[in-house]
């Protein structure tokens, strides 16, 4: 191998692994919200969620040390707060976007409030115990794959996993067909006997557990510290997956994936001082989106057919 | 047994229920706020008094609560007419920026021994404010396009353009229009093309002065014109709308246009009155606090103005009390998201009316259901 081919290489090899490093707590995240949205709630509320999640695990980190109590901290958190959103949507039938907008200012109040009451405004940023990455035998020498697939922390193919469970229960249980019924026909969901409101409490609830644990995620395996600036945002990329994947937790894998090699590719790129501007990248995976929704490519909406729409049983 | 709390078909839509259940929301958040208040080993009503003081009781402060309030209103009124009109339009915080950035570039064509030259400042001002309202309205009048003629969902269309806007605003004060320095931002712009300042001795620039001008305009718009009359009537009913005649579609992408453009009135507001340059991050999550204000203001034009310099004082107010009593600014957050969630979850208080005969220990009258044998 000469000394060119070995640079490009180190490089796809860098690239890759850190866009399935980024990949990992939005795809999370966007699992979480595929529940939420195909039982008919766009929870808008995971941006705020994450928050929360990341204060529960890095604070019960700093006080206990287990990482994997932190974890389930994170989880719990995430539902208990999506408790109150799901109420919003589905009891009092609030405006599904601006409940969840609002509730990302709350998770940011509070979460500041909390934090500097519990640590202070001490400068320098407390860091924690974090997951390491796993070295799986044999594979993780595989040359090239190897470093990419095979050198994540643990939670990574937690994710993973859970995206074929996510898949599995979406597609191939009566819960969830009773799900997605409720996102898709309520009324006709509602006169087979599926208790719509119940089934749209458990996707929310479900999206707040798995963006609580994104939260995790980013503070467990990623920063090992709090600021409440870490999540700026991924909340919503998380929704694009969602989207961009087309409610499909499968496709939203694939699309977590593509959202972080661009997110990675920009950052490399400006590394190495090339002339193509790396917003561009970052808006790439946007303006890919919004034409894959706008219907401009013809073909019906994909989307689930009653998102957004409060269920009044009759 | 008679219920105590009856529910009702329809909501209790009279000025009194609506008052009562808002004044109740604003109780309860305040009340439940003083209790983080007490935390801090503050008395509440110290607390509340710092932070109202200085938004409403000095002039400096007055001014700065202006400030905040100007692009906050013009994004609520955009949102007003967007959501009046049945348009579920998320996507101020990217018209905001297009608006800031085409103001930006307007004024830095102007710029002395720039291409143009100086003008003078009024054919400047009418110059910026069509720029920021064509181009910002062109780009939220897209997202009316896909709505009407393809049937694209705008909630998450226009979440998303928001993206594309401020990677685009990076985009131009990193290369093109970036001043020499390290901060991504361009030069300060001329002072000839800086709004005026309307009360001395304070920041408050003439940014009100347009939101409240732009404010009566929605209104007679919404309330005096066919064209608004033929909005609302497809946001209450798309169907009904298109059966009496209404060109549906139109109106959609009018009101895209309309909102957006009033969305990007926020951004020239904010790049000509207060920070006289274009940055990076200049919107930083106010196109979302507008909507905010819009529904606080529950979509009526009339009360965006004062709600919004309501809402902009309180952080400015918040400041001011991380300084006086020592409470993070952040508890702010928290009173106004909570104010906005009781507002919305009182809401469905209207749906039920007390019973007041359940009170009384009489026994219920004898139910009909019991059939006599």
């Amino acid at each position: 191998m000469n000394a060119p081919q070995f640079v490009l290489s180190a490089f796809v090899v860098a690239w890759l692994t850190a866009s399935l490093r980024l990949a990992g707590p939005v795809l999370l995240a966007a699992l979480g919200e595929t529940f939420a949205e195909q039982s008919g709630v766009l929870n808008i509320g995971i941006e705020g969620t994450i928050l929360l999640g990341a204060l529960a695990s890095f604070l019960t980190s700093y006080y206990t040390g287990n990482i994997w109590l932190s974890l389930l901290a994170a989880v719990a958190i995430g539902v208990a707060a999506n408790g109150i959103l799901a109420w919003m949507y589905v009891t009092v039938r609030a405006s599904q976007v601006v409940a969840g907008l609002v509730f990302n200012v709350l998770a940011l109040g509070v979460a500041s409030t909390v934090y500097r009451k519990a640590l202070g405004n001490s400068a320098v940023p407390e860091s924690i115990g974090m997951f390491q990455p796993v070295h799986i035998p044999v594979l993780s020498g595989l040359p090239g794959i190897g470093p990419v697939l095979f050198r994540q922390t643990i939670l990574f193919y937690l994710t993973i996993g859970l995206a074929f469970v996510a898949h599995f229960i979406l597609f191939r249980t009566n819960f969830g067909l009773a799900l997605r019924a409720s996102g898709e026909n309520p009324a006709a969901a509602d006169s087979a006997g599926i208790s719509v409101s119940r089934m749209r409490y458990a996707g929310t609830l479900i999206s707040g557990g798995a963006a609580g644990m994104a939260g995790g995620y980013l503070v467990l395996a990623q920063l090992g510290l709090f600021r409440e600036t870490i999540v700026s945002g991924q909340g919503f990329i998380a929704l694009s997956i969602v989207i961009f994947g087309r409610w499909h937790p499968l496709k939203a894998a694939v699309a977590a994936i593509v959202f972080g090699a661009c997110d990675a590719l920009q950052l490399s790129l400006q590394i190495f001082g090339t002339h193509v501007p790396p917003q561009l990248l970052l808006a790439l995976p946007y303006i890919v989106t919004i034409l894959a929704i706008s219907g401009i490519f013809g073909g019906k909406a994909v989307q689930p057919a009653a998102l957004m729409t409060p269920y009044v049983k009759e | 047994m008679a219920k105590l709390f009856e529910r009702r078909l329809v909501p209790a839509d009279s000025p009194l229920a609506i008052f009562a259940t808002t004044a109740g929301a604003f109780a309860a958040a305040m009340l439940v706020t003083s209790f983080l208040f007490l935390s801090y080993d503050a008395s509440p009503f110290q607390a509340y008094f710092a932070l109202f003081h200085e938004p409403f009781g000095t002039l400096r402060g007055f001014g700065y609560s202006l400030v905040r309030a100007s692009p906050l209103s013009l994004i609520a009124l955009g949102t007003v007419v967007a959501w009046r009109s049945g348009f579920s339009y998320l996507g101020f915080e990217g018209c905001f920026v297009i608006g800031a950035s085409a103001t930006a570039w307007v004024a830095l064509l102007t710029a002395p021994g720039a291409r143009i030259g100086p003008l003078p400042f009024p054919l400047f001002l009418a110059l910026a404010i069509v720029a920021a309202f064509v181009a910002a309205g062109l780009w939220a009048g897209l997202v009316g396009v896909v709505r009407a003629r393809l049937g694209g969902n705008e909630v998450l269309i226009s979440l998303m353009s928001n993206y594309v806007a401020i990677f685009l605003l990076q985009y131009l004060v990193s290369g093109p229009i970036r001043a020499p320095g390290s901060l991504p931002e361009t030069k300060l712009l001329p002072r000839a093309t800086w709004l005026p300042f309307i009360i001395p001795g304070t920041r408050a620039h003439a940014g009100i002065l347009i939101a409240i001008v732009a404010a009566a305009l929605v209104w007679m718009l919404l309330s005096k014109m066919p064209l608004g009359y033929e909005m609302i009537v497809t946001g209450f009913n798309a169907a009904a709308a298109r059966y009496a005649g209404i060109d549906v579609a139109r109106e959609i992408i009018l009101c895209a246009f309309l909102a957006g453009g009033l969305g990007g009135l926020a951004g020239m507001v904010e790049v000509l009155g207060s920070q006289h340059r274009l940055m990076d991050g200049i919107s930083g999550g106010v196109g979302f606090v507008g909507l905010v204000v819009a529904l606080l203001a529950r979509l009526n034009p009339i009360a965006v103005v004062p709600t919004a310099i309501l809402y902009g004082g309180m952080s400015v107010g918040a400041d001011a009390m991380q300084r006086r009593a020592n409470i993070p600014s952040s508890i702010t957050f928290i009173l106004q998201s909570l104010t906005v969630l009781l507002v919305l979850a009182f809401d469905a208080l209207r749906y039920y009316r007390i019973n007041f005969s359940a009170l009384s220990r009489r026994p219920s009258p004898p139910v009909a259901e019991e059939v006599p044998k």
